[in-house]
């Protein structure tokens, strides 16, 4: 099932970021920045995993970036876990807890299951900010300096983690499991009586999408340092791993990576000047994505490609007769 | 008695509120098949607009009720017409109708902490504080307000749905469209015309939220929530199940202060969700809840 091309081009550009700081003259900010654009990209492809693949759209998966975050934060500081080890707690224990949510309430479809993450969201910000703790509540966790990775390196293993979210993403994709799951996203009721069974193959999908964003969590708490439950938990976290996947196509794999750019990229050059305005903003980019292009940048890019040999194909027909 | 009596007094007066509160979202979830992401930020923005009427022309919030029906059908009209009406039906439709109107709710949100920045605001009334005795408990003079209100508010509906041909086109067109277009009913109206009743019943739940509660840019997500947890309770098919829906929900919220330390009673309404969902996909009271 595997084909070469996309896996040689992934290769290809995995080895050109790999090499890109050490051969390009790149300066320190955009370095920084860039390894953490890996991470939301990386998030989103886990969001789109459930949101995309499955198409249950979730409004709740800061709770296991925020869980990711803090199982990590303190497995560093309690533990004197090495921070990948302590990543992967994180992400275990964020894949557990998405499990421990999900597997009630993937049974819902649609919009019964999308409000119902508003409120595992809701639910999860106001434990963890009342649970102090374990979380420092506003107050917050500083990492240990000695043991966690500076911005610098933190950049390949942002790569790393993006890397195993692409391939992830292009394995749920290909494979048995990535075919059933169209069947249960086009109608869960025939997938059954083909055999698929929903809540397992469901349950897997929430787990994976839980661990893979818990690590970025874990990725985010050591990049920053210093985590409060606040900014961990919060509903525009979720927001963001959203609008990622939208701008950039729902359910594709190359989609949410694009998303992740533009994201960034709006995020960092157009908003640090008007921070009041940013709600709204991506509140306006997911409308008029909705309305005009829902399938995003990807939908995009395939209709100018498609324009050209269409039109073409039409004068040469027009020509003929 | 004593005590829980209080409560439970509590509860029916919460319930009054929530009722009103969820109904909006059950009639435009009922007729069009779509939840309305934006319902918590109109609750939001009828608050706020009560709370400018009193502010600058010191209109009561209560006389403010007709002002904020008109003006939020007005909106969700508009809405629709804009917006809404080119997403398509259907299980694919869901998805874009869903961000769709979070996209319309993150905008409403901004605009609120745009024109009246990100603080808390609370109304003032002259008898905010004044209470009345009531079956030998005693409960503040505005609760009691909001619960005639939504009283009245879901008899007039009741009526509306029951004795009008504009009632009894919205619920055919609830029942399935294509015979109502059929029989001669203009679908297309019915489809503009619930989705400016619903975000109105938004409006007018969010004028009495303002005098209930303190109010920012915020406001409006747990309502949302909360509005969703009552029509899966109560199902979609009547008045009457509805005010069942929040009078469970308000009873759980009130009597959970016995169970759970006070942070968590916002988590009260989600947890009910779930079991209920996983227990009775149909809801307690109705069917027709799921498609």
């Amino acid at each position: 099932m595997t084909r070469w091309r996309p896996v040689a081009g992934a290769a290809a550009a995995f080895l050109a970021l790999y090499l890109a700081p050490v051969l390009l003259p790149i300066d320190e900010y955009t370095h920084d920045i860039v390894g953490l654009t890996f991470v939301f990209m990386a998030a989103a492809l886990a969001w789109n995993w459930v949101g995309g693949y499955v198409g249950q759209i979730s409004f709740g998966h800061s709770a296991m970036f925020g869980v990711g975050g803090f199982v990590a934060a303190r497995a560093m500081t309690a533990l004197d876990l090495p921070f990948v080890l302590a990543w992967l707690a994180g992400g275990l224990i964020a894949g557990g807890y998405a499990l421990l949510w999900g597997h009630p309430t993937l049974r819902l479809r649609g919009p019964y299951f999308s409000i119902a993450t508003i409120g595992v969201g809701e639910a999860t910000r106001l434990i963890a900010t009342y649970w102090s703790d374990f979380t420092g509540g506003s107050s917050g966790v500083s990492l240990p300096l000695a043991g966690n990775p500076s911005k610098f390196e933190l950049y390949w293993y942002g790569l790393y983690l993006l890397a195993a979210a692409v391939a992830v993403s292009y394995w749920l994709r290909v494979s048995r499991i990535g075919l059933g799951l169209l069947a249960i996203k086009e109608d869960v009721e025939a997938a059954g009586d083909l055999g698929v069974n929903p809540t397992l193959y469901q349950d897997v999908v929430l787990f994976l999408s839980g661990v893979m964003v818990g690590v970025c969590g874990g990725f985010y708490a050591s990049y920053q340092a210093f985590i409060d439950p606040q900014d961990m938990f919060s509903f525009d976290r979720s927001i963001g791993l959203i609008l990622m996947a939208v701008i950039g196509g729902i359910g594709t794999v190359l989609g949410p990576i694009g998303g992740a750019v533009v994201f960034v990229i709006i995020q960092e050059y157009l908003l640090a000047n008007y921070s009041d305005l940013y709600l709204g903003l991506y509140g306006l980019l997911l409308i008029l994505i909705i309305l005009f292009e829902p399938q995003g940048l990807t939908g995009l890019l395939r209709r100018l490609l498609r324009l050209r040999p269409h039109r073409f194909r039409r004068e040469r027909r027009e020509a003929a007769t | 008695m004593g005590e829980a009596f209080t409560l439970a007094v509590s509860a029916v007066l919460l319930a009054g509120f929530y009722s009103a509160m969820a109904y909006g979202l059950g009639l435009i979830y009922g007729v069009l098949r779509i939840v309305n992401l934006a319902h918590g930020g109109i609750i939001m923005a009828a608050a706020y607009l009560a709370w400018q009427l009193f502010d600058r022309f010191a209109i009561d919030p209560f006389l403010a009720i007709p002002i904020a029906l008109v003006v939020f059908f007005a909106v969700g009209v508009a809405i629709y017409l804009g917006l809404v009406r080119f997403i398509p039906r259907g299980p694919a439709g869901g998805v874009q109708s869903l961000l769709l109107l979070f996209g319309v709710w993150l905008v409403i949100r901004n605009a609120a902490y745009l024109l009246f920045s990100g603080n808390e605001q609370v109304i003032h009334t002259t008898y905010a504080t004044s209470s009345v005795s009531l079956l030998g408990g005693s409960f503040s003079v505005t609760r009691v307000a909001v619960f005639v209100v939504a009283l009245v508010t879901l008899l007039a509906l009741h009526l509306l749905l029951s004795r009008t041909f504009l009632g009894r086109s919205i619920r055919a067109v609830a029942q399935n469209p294509e015979s109502a277009t059929l029989v001669g009913i203009d679908v297309h109206r019915v489809y503009v015309i619930s989705f400016g009743l619903g975000t109105a019943l938004a409006g007018l739940a969010g004028v009495l939220a303002s005098t209930l509660f303190a109010f920012t840019p915020s406001f409006g997500a747990s309502e949302l929530l909360k509005s969703f947890v009552i029509i899966v309770l109560g199902g979609l098919g009547s008045v009457v199940g509805i005010a069942l829906g929040a009078l469970v929900l308000a009873a759980a919220e009130v009597f959970a202060v016995y169970v759970v330390p006070p942070y968590l009673t916002a988590a009260v309404g989600f947890v009910l969700l779930v079991v209920v969902l996983v227990l009775r996909p149909g809801g307690l009271f109705g069917q027709r809840v799921l498609r």
